[in-house]
């Protein structure tokens, strides 16, 4: 969904995000929601700024969020009001796999006490972190044929375990792949791509290899019939070179079997209702210490504001990915929305609120190391992606729109390498980088830590505050050379001779050889460029002003450095490189461009111009991907972005027309363009029943006129495609769906409640207790996600034992809406410094007595990893929890300080693990577990 | 917070410290020795004179180091014409309703009459010998000058507190009785000055020093009633001297610098060190009087 | 004269973002507390404090939890200077500096104010204070060099939620009324208007919706002109005057016999003789 479109809701429930204090833009829809009536909800282990607006306020324990929505599906499914108004039964059975039929092999974590079946040892490398991994083989569809589940299922992970076949890459787009898979990567790819991502960051930014990878198995559910030998022996009859259609077509398998009437114990929707039983109201209360009266309230809201004529939202940001089961927290959403009717329809979904401005962008046109352009799996050395028709075979999806494939890659391939690429060479597949395990920021540091990287760049990023500080900031120490750009000289630019081991004593800057270079940065108004935003939405900003002295933009530095190195590289005979050689990089300002510009900064618009996509012969620009073709006659970097740019001189990104205010239901299709083809809501067929009709007049949003589909919002379905229309047997991509299956870029059309691929970490979400934590999981046998991630080769990592007594109280972290993220560009402006000039920790009264602490007392906090300080702020808005039984205090701590700036203190990040979830490798920054003593030391 | 916060406890203080406790307390002294001046011009003795002509050294420089003191305190010292002269429209900056407004015209042509009394008072005693000024002087019609400014001088005496009344501030805006506090602190500190100048000059008869202390005796009780009246139309607010500015209040304003003079001055047998020692006690009294007011609410930060 | 201008405030909606502070100081380029390196006030979030010379918007905080909880709020509200029909600053001003626009706001122009400091304890909402660059008194000026030219205050510009609502009184008025009927309406019957009702010093230009007593949220309940202690402060000092003089006429004027010194008697004996 996007922002504005909750205006239009009638629930919303805030949980997993602090969105007043950390989207207080984007809250404005939230306020027009509430003054027309709008119950909002507040679930957060703190009462913040947030709660302060919201009707009701549930407190609950940190990392505890899959036993919150468990409940509140088991209620769900189980309520008077479910299972006798139709609407729900008809959107599920409809619109989701809740009727699809399972394997009969696979084993729910009711069986195995907590886990599922195909839990193996980790067998890879170490730097990829894992304590252990799934075979996701009999989470599978039962098919109509039998065999058919002969093949492993790519996994989340398939860029570091070698995976024969699968596919990857799906928009990742939160709440819109949230609407898709309930138990999807795509949830995850906003929860990380979006936020997660940032939270490993790589120079790579935020985007995080997570989205790819967990959408990477978003699709691989759908596992071609044949083993890998028949597959060989199929390649044969499929042409090496396009068209691929042909190869596509023989990706295609039998059908799922399914029930509709839901009775067979073995379809997903059993399977899930038996999963969730033992989630009760008292379950809810024992795991998460939220009174049991006010879990019920929010049950109770929840189904009282969705269906035909109600819809309600969730929105969530990182305090929901920031744990080892964070995308299974967004899947367990995304699944109780869809039993609730609450997807593709207006003021209905799962937002996302992503992080940093424009790091949906930063994934959409991706900064992951994982995937490229359009989330199509990067081509790794651990998948068979030998050949450019290997990489096919093993990442389209017949069926559904990614069915594609072959269209976008060629296109992009030829944006790469351009009239070098050619059908005779792969279209210069094999120039290709590829990867060869985990890069996300985690790995590279600690292989930083051990000496094994030479030189980094940190652009936009200030890792020595960011996350492990520590030993980030050790890392560091460790390169030869070290490139900063940035606007401030920040932590990460100081670490050699402000940071607080320097400081100590305890390192000396002598002996840190690293070279640092600080290049200073252009700010965002002195660039002109898009933004791309949460809702997949791109806006053209201008350029107020060149920037002053040396500052340079990004797209300034990275041109002319590529331009520096291919210069360095023309002269070279090596074979290895040739690809290098003949990469596309021509986007030289041409002379007499309008403006004031920078000596040698690049034209963004013709680099528009090529992500957009144009005919390769006549440079004409792509009206949509849907021109693309796979034979190289199309150039287009970036699928997902082609129709923003359509001629030129019309960017779609700059246009600025809105509707006048009070339609909310309306979204404001001229604001903008927003990815794909210029959709809003995505999946919106289904906002019309399954006969086309609205489900009623007040949720009208998409519906079938008779002729085609017409309504608020670009329809996102084949527009001639009537609503009783057949799926066309055999037949590949969307033809391979009937007039009632929504989910287009889904292999069978549905809404996954029950996902056999796409997250490496089980099907359904299981409540587990995060990696640190002060009690028993009350809930199964099985203490942590037997698969997530933990870094044992970086030192500096321990973490405490369950219960363990030293550390008795549950930490979690989070932002405030004075400062942004590591304080680079909030502490140095005295404006927002004063309002909030220190570091505090939150606490509640309870715990400052038995402590001894008194309001502003300097306060010491210890974690098996470190020790900082911070003033204590007691307050009520704090209140200590009972967890099975046992009270357990919680604190919290704003992560914003660090040793620069105007205003300092201590790094809150010296105080976290390198521990995370599997799926995306995204930090466990939410939950983890401390100690807080009065601090004797007196000022610093 | 409690119940019922007075409105005035939500308004911030102007920092006027020191400098204004000093001009206030100059102000009244000088007002007030222009005030016996004129009585004795009136209705005194000719063994009197003396005494009036000690009254314009005193008011005159008192009057003009208040000015000073006035001009130090402004933000924009540089400016401080602009209270006279619009400094925009070039008209005159005058607003009857508004004490500092007044407050200012008067102070400026209050030390104009205080020059032209010191002037004279040179001249009576014939240090400046130049015939005309003495004319001039002579022929000034000396009963007229002296009413004029006496109630000038009264009126810049009571207008300080008035001034402090005219706000929002705890106390200050919470009474109706400080311009007369002030007015009679200020007639009962310049009697005690002239009585000092009395014991110090001769020959100034001891007949005009008792009369002095006789009409100091009545200003303090009138003083003293002033204060209690002041004291119980504060109500509630009264409870900031719940302090250590109460107990200033009453030990060093009340005792050392009422009751006790009263009681040294109610003695039958004269005896000069305690006529003197009184005297000193009031002027301390009487600074101390203008400390605990303007101070004791300046204290007070907004929100109470 | 334009039709009178100013802000309706609605703490309800107010999420405590601070924008409208953080907008108010970069359009009018005011300084920070210590530039930038101000302390933690324990005090909520708050750790601006007041409004002052240099803040001319402070969002204040209030917490309301009661022991387990089962009650609590979460106050917010950004207070500003209140635009007074009846100005006490205005009243006071020695130097005319203050003024009343065409906008029916009050502006202190800083060019003519010699900081004297007497607005200061006028103001019966503690709005105003020293600028330490200017050395004089400043506060909100109502955007008057936005209004000038057809802008919003910077403020109300910022503010995400639109707890500041900028307008003319007339519509302000009417929207507050609407907004507390439907709050009402849904239960919260605390909801009433602050400075709306002209009974307050004439009408505040910016006025405030509020959920709890005005002085929860820092604002006096009767704020009041200086000029009302004028009157009495007067006729009591002419009282003490014309006491004070005829205490004067009675001991000045009249000798005791037992001031009579000994050259005195000597004198009369003399004559006697
Ligand atoms: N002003 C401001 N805005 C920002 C940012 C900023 O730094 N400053 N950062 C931007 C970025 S990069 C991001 S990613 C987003 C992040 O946006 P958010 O995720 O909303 O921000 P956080 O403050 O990290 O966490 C939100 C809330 O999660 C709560 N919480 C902690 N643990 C748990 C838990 O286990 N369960 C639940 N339900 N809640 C929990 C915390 O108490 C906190 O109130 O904000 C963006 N917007
Ligand atoms: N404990 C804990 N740790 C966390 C989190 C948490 O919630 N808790 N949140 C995580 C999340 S969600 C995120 S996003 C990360 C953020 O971690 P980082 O991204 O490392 O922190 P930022 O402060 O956002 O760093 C951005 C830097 O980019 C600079 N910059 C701004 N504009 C430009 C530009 O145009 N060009 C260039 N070159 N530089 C620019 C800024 O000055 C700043 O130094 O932190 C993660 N770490
Ligand atoms: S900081 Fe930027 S992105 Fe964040 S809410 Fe404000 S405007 Fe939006
Ligand atoms: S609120 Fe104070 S400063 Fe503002 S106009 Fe009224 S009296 Fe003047
Ligand atoms: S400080 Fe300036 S504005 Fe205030 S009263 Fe004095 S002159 Fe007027
Ligand atoms: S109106 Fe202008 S001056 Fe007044 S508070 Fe708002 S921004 Fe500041
Ligand atoms: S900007 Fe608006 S919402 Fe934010 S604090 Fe100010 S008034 Fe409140
Ligand atoms: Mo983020």
């Amino acid at each position: 969904m996007y922002p504005g479109s909750l205006a239009a809701s009638d629930c919303i429930v805030f949980e997993g995000s602090n969105m007043a204090e950390c989207h207080p833009v984007a809250f404005r829809w939230v306020m027009e929601g509430k003054r027309k009536g709008a119950t909002l909800i507040h679930v957060d282990p703190r009462f913040t700024r947030t709660s302060a607006l919201c009707d009701v306020y549930a407190p609950i324990r940190s990392g505890s969020d899959v036993a919150f929505l468990g409940g509140l599906i088991n209620y769900v499914i189980n309520s008077k009001r479910w299972n006798e108004e139709p609407f729900f039964r008809e959107f599920v059975v409809n619109y989701t796999n809740a009727a699809t039929i399972i394997s009969d092999a696979f084993k729910d974590a009711e069986d195995l006490n907590g886990v599922f079946s195909g839990l193996e040892p980790y067998a890879g490398d170490p730097i990829n972190g894992f304590i252990g991994q799934y075979n996701s083989e009999s989470w599978q569809y039962a098919r109509t044929q039998i065999g058919d589940q002969g093949r492993v299922a790519a996994t989340a992970q398939s860029g570091e375990q070698p995976v024969p076949s699968g596919q990857a890459g799906q928009p990742a787009d939160a709440p819109d792949t949230a609407q898709a898979t309930p138990t999807g990567g795509p949830p995850t790819q906003t929860g990380q791509s979006g936020q997660a991502g940032q939270a490993q960051g790589g120079p790579a930014a935020e985007g995080g290899g997570t989205a790819g990878r967990a959408a990477a198995t978003a699709r691989s559910g759908e596992q071609p019939v044949q083993s890998g030998a028949q597959q060989a022996g199929q390649a044969e009859q499929v042409p090496d070179g396009p068209p691929y259609d042909a190869l596509v077509r023989s990706l295609r398998k039998p059908e799922p079997r399914t029930d509709p009437t839901l009775r067979d114990p073995h379809t997903a929707f059993q399977i899930l209702k038996r999963h969730f039983a033992r989630y009760t109201p008292e379950m809810v209360e024992r795991v998460t210490g939220c009174p049991r009266e006010t879990f019920i309230k929010v049950a109770e809201t929840l189904l009282d504001n969705s269906g035909p004529d109600k819809t309600s939202s969730f929105c969530y940001a990182v305090a929901w990915t920031q744990h080892t089961n964070g995308p299974q927290t967004i899947s367990c959403a995304a699944l109780l929305q869809l039993l609730l009717g609450n997807m593709g329809r207006p003021g209905g979904g799962v937002m996302a609120l992503r992080g940093h401005a424009t790091i949906q962008g930063s994934t959409d046109v991706p900064t992951l190391y994982h995937s490229i352009h359009g989330y199509m799996s990067h081509p790794s050395v651990l998948k068979k992606h030998d050949t450019l028709k290997d990489y096919l075979l093993t990442e389209t999806l017949p069926t559904s729109y990614w069915a594609n494939e072959p269209k976008f890659m060629v296109s992009y391939l030829k944006s790469m390498y351009g009239a070098a690429a050619t059908p005779e060479n792969d279209f210069g597949y094999g120039w290709h980088p590829r990867i060869t395990g985990d890069h996300s920021h985690f790995p590279m540091f600690i292989l930083m830590d051990q000496g094994k990287v030479r030189g980094a760049f940190m652009i936009g990023q200030n890792p020595a505050t960011s996350i492990n500080a520590r030993l980030e900031r050790r890392a560091l120490g460790k390169l030869e050379w070290l490139v900063v750009k940035d606007n401030f000289e920040t932590e990460t630019a100081a670490f050699w001779y402000r940071s607080p081991e320097v400081q100590r004593g305890e390192v000396k800057p002598e002996d840190i050889k690293t070279e640092v270079f600080f290049l200073p940065s252009a700010q965002v108004a002195e660039t002109e460029g898009s933004f791309t935003n949460t809702q997949r939405l791109l806006q053209w900003h201008e350029k107020a002003a060149n920037p002053p002295g040396d500052c340079r933009s990004d797209a300034w530095f990275t041109y002319q450095l590529g331009k520096r190195l291919k210069a360095m590289y023309a002269s070279s005979t090596e074979p290895r490189d040739e690809g290098f050689k003949a990469l596309g990089w021509d986007y030289d300002m041409d002379a007499g461009t309008p403006g004031e510009h920078v000596e040698g900064e690049p034209d963004v618009h013709k680099i528009l111009k090529e992500i957009n996509g144009y005919e390769t012969a006549t440079g004409n620009h792509l009206k949509s991907f849907g021109d693309l073709k796979d034979d190289g006659s199309t150039t287009c970097a970036s699928w997902i972005y082609s129709g923003v740019y359509p001629a030129p001189g019309q960017n779609r990104a700059a246009s600025r027309k809105s509707l006048p205010p009070g339609t909310p239901e309306r979204p404001d299709l001229e604001w903008g363009f927003a990815w794909p083809a210029n959709r809003r809501v995505m999946y919106n067929r289904a906002s019309a029943r399954p006969d086309g009709k609205p489900w009623s007049e007040r949720k009208k949003y998409i519906w079938w006129d008779g002729q085609k589909w017409t309504g608020y919002d670009v329809p996102d379905f084949p527009t001639n495609k009537p609503p009783d229309a057949k799926a066309k047997p055999g037949a590949i991509g969307l033809d391979a769906h009937s007039g009632t299956d929504p989910f287009i870029m889904k292999a069978d059309g549905k809404g996954w409640i029950f996902a056999p691929t796409g997250l490496v970490d089980g099907p359904l979400p299981a409540h587990y207790e995060p990696a640190e934590s002060p009690v028993q999981n009350p809930i199964y046998k099985q203490q942590t996600s037997p698969v997530y991630k933990r870094w044992a080769i970086a030192d500096n990592n321990e973490l405490a034992k369950v219960g363990d007594p030293n550390f008795p109280i549950v930490i979690t972290t989070y932002r405030l809406t004075e400062h942004h993220l590591s304080g680079a560009m909030s502490r140095w402006n005295p404006w927002l410094a004063e309002l909030q000039p220190e570091l505090f920790i939150e606490m509640s009264p309870e715990l400052a007595a038995e402590k001894g602490i008194a309001n502003l007392d300097w306060v010491r906090i210890t974690s098996p990893r470190a020790s900082v300080r911070a003033k204590a702020l007691v307050t009520r808005r704090m209140r200590p929890f009972t967890i099975d039984g046992k009270r357990v205090h919680q604190v919290g701590m704003p992560w914003h300080w660090g040793f620069q700036g105007v205003v300092t203190g201590d790094v809150t990040n010296e105080l976290t693990a390198l521990v995370g979830d599997p799926n995306v490798s995204i930090h466990e920054g939410k939950a983890f577990v401390c100690n807080v003593e009065k601090d004797t030391g007196g000022t610093v | 917070m409690p119940e019922a916060i007075p409105s005035t406890f939500f308004t911030r203080p102007p920092e006027w410290s020191w400098l204004i406790v000093w001009y206030f307390f100059l102000g009244g002294l000088a007002g007030g020795a222009a005030f016996i001046a004129a009585i004795l011009e009136l209705i005194g003795r000719p063994g009197d004179r003396p005494l009036i002509r000690v009254a314009y050294y005193i008011a005159f420089p008192a009057m003009v180091i208040s000015t000073l003191l006035l001009i130090a305190d402004l933000g924009r010292p540089e400016r401080f014409w602009h209270m006279i002269v619009q400094s925009e429209t070039a008209r005159p900056a005058f607003k009857s309703w508004s004490p500092i407004s007044f407050g200012a015209w008067l102070v400026g042509l209050f030390t104009i009459f205080t020059f032209i009394g010191f002037v004279r008072s040179f001249v009576e005693e014939g240090y400046l010998r130049w015939g005309w000024l003495a004319d001039a002087l002579r022929d000034l019609p000396g009963k007229l000058f002296a009413v004029l400014s006496g109630l000038l001088g009264l009126w810049v005496a009571g207008y300080t507190g008035v001034l402090l009344a005219v706000t929002n501030r705890p106390i200050w805006a919470d009474t109706s009785f400080l311009g007369a506090l002030f007015l009679l602190s200020g007639a009962s500190t310049a009697a005690a000055a002239l009585i000092l100048a009395g014991h110090a000059m001769r020959p100034v008869p001891d007949a005009s020093v008792h009369r002095l202390e006789r009409l100091d005796t009545g200003v303090m009780l009138l003083e003293l009633l002033a204060l209690l009246a002041l004291v119980f139309s504060l109500g509630v607010v009264a409870r900031v001297w719940l302090s250590w500015w109460g107990a200033l209040l009453v030990v060093g304003v009340v005792l050392a610098g009422i009751l006790v003079p009263l009681a040294l001055h109610a003695r039958r047998r004269r005896f000069w060190p305690a006529s003197v020692t009184a005297a000193v006690l009031v002027l301390i009294g009487g600074f101390l009087l203008r400390v605990v007011m303007v101070l004791s609410s300046e204290g007070i930060p907004y929100g109470g | 004269m334009a039709e009178p201008m100013g802000f309706f405030t609605d703490s309800t909606v107010c999420i405590g973002c601070k924008a409208c502070e953080v907008a108010c100081k970069e359009w009018n380029q005011l300084p920070a507390t210590n530039g930038g390196q101000n302390t933690l006030s324990g005090d909520s979030y708050d750790n601006t404090r007041q409004l002052d010379g240099i803040h001319w918007r402070h969002v204040r905080f209030i917490e309301q939890f009661n022991e387990d909880r089962s009650q609590g709020r979460w106050l917010m509200n950004s207070d500003v200077c209140k635009h007074c029909v009846q100005a006490g600053c205005l009243e006071v001003c020695p130097t005319g500096a203050i003024i009343r626009t065409e906008f029916d706001t009050v502006v202190i122009q800083s060019d003519v104010c010699n900081g004297c400091r007497d607005c200061i304890p006028a103001c019966p909402f503690g709005v105003i204070g020293m600028n330490p660059v200017s050395n004089t008194a400043q506060k909100c000026t109502l955007c008057y060099d936005r209004l000038k030219v057809g802008l919003e205050p910077a403020c109300a510009k910022a503010c995400p939620t639109d707890s500041i609502n900028f307008g003319t009184i007339a519509d302000l008025r009417q929207m507050a009324q609407d907004r507390v009927r439907k709050l009402r309406a849904e239960g919260e019957s605390r909801a009433y208007l602050y400075g709306a009702d002209p009974g307050m010093l004439g009408g505040l230009n910016a006025f405030f919706l509020l959920v709890d007593r005005p002085e929860v949220y820092g604002l006096p309940a009767n704020p009041q002109l200086p000029s009302r202690n004028l009157g009495p402060n007067a006729v009591g000092a002419t009282a003490a005057a014309v006491l004070a003089g005829i205490v004067g006429y009675f001991t000045l004027g009249r000798d005791r016999p037992e001031d009579r010194t000994r050259e005195d008697r000597t004198g009369e004996e003399v004559r006697r003789a």
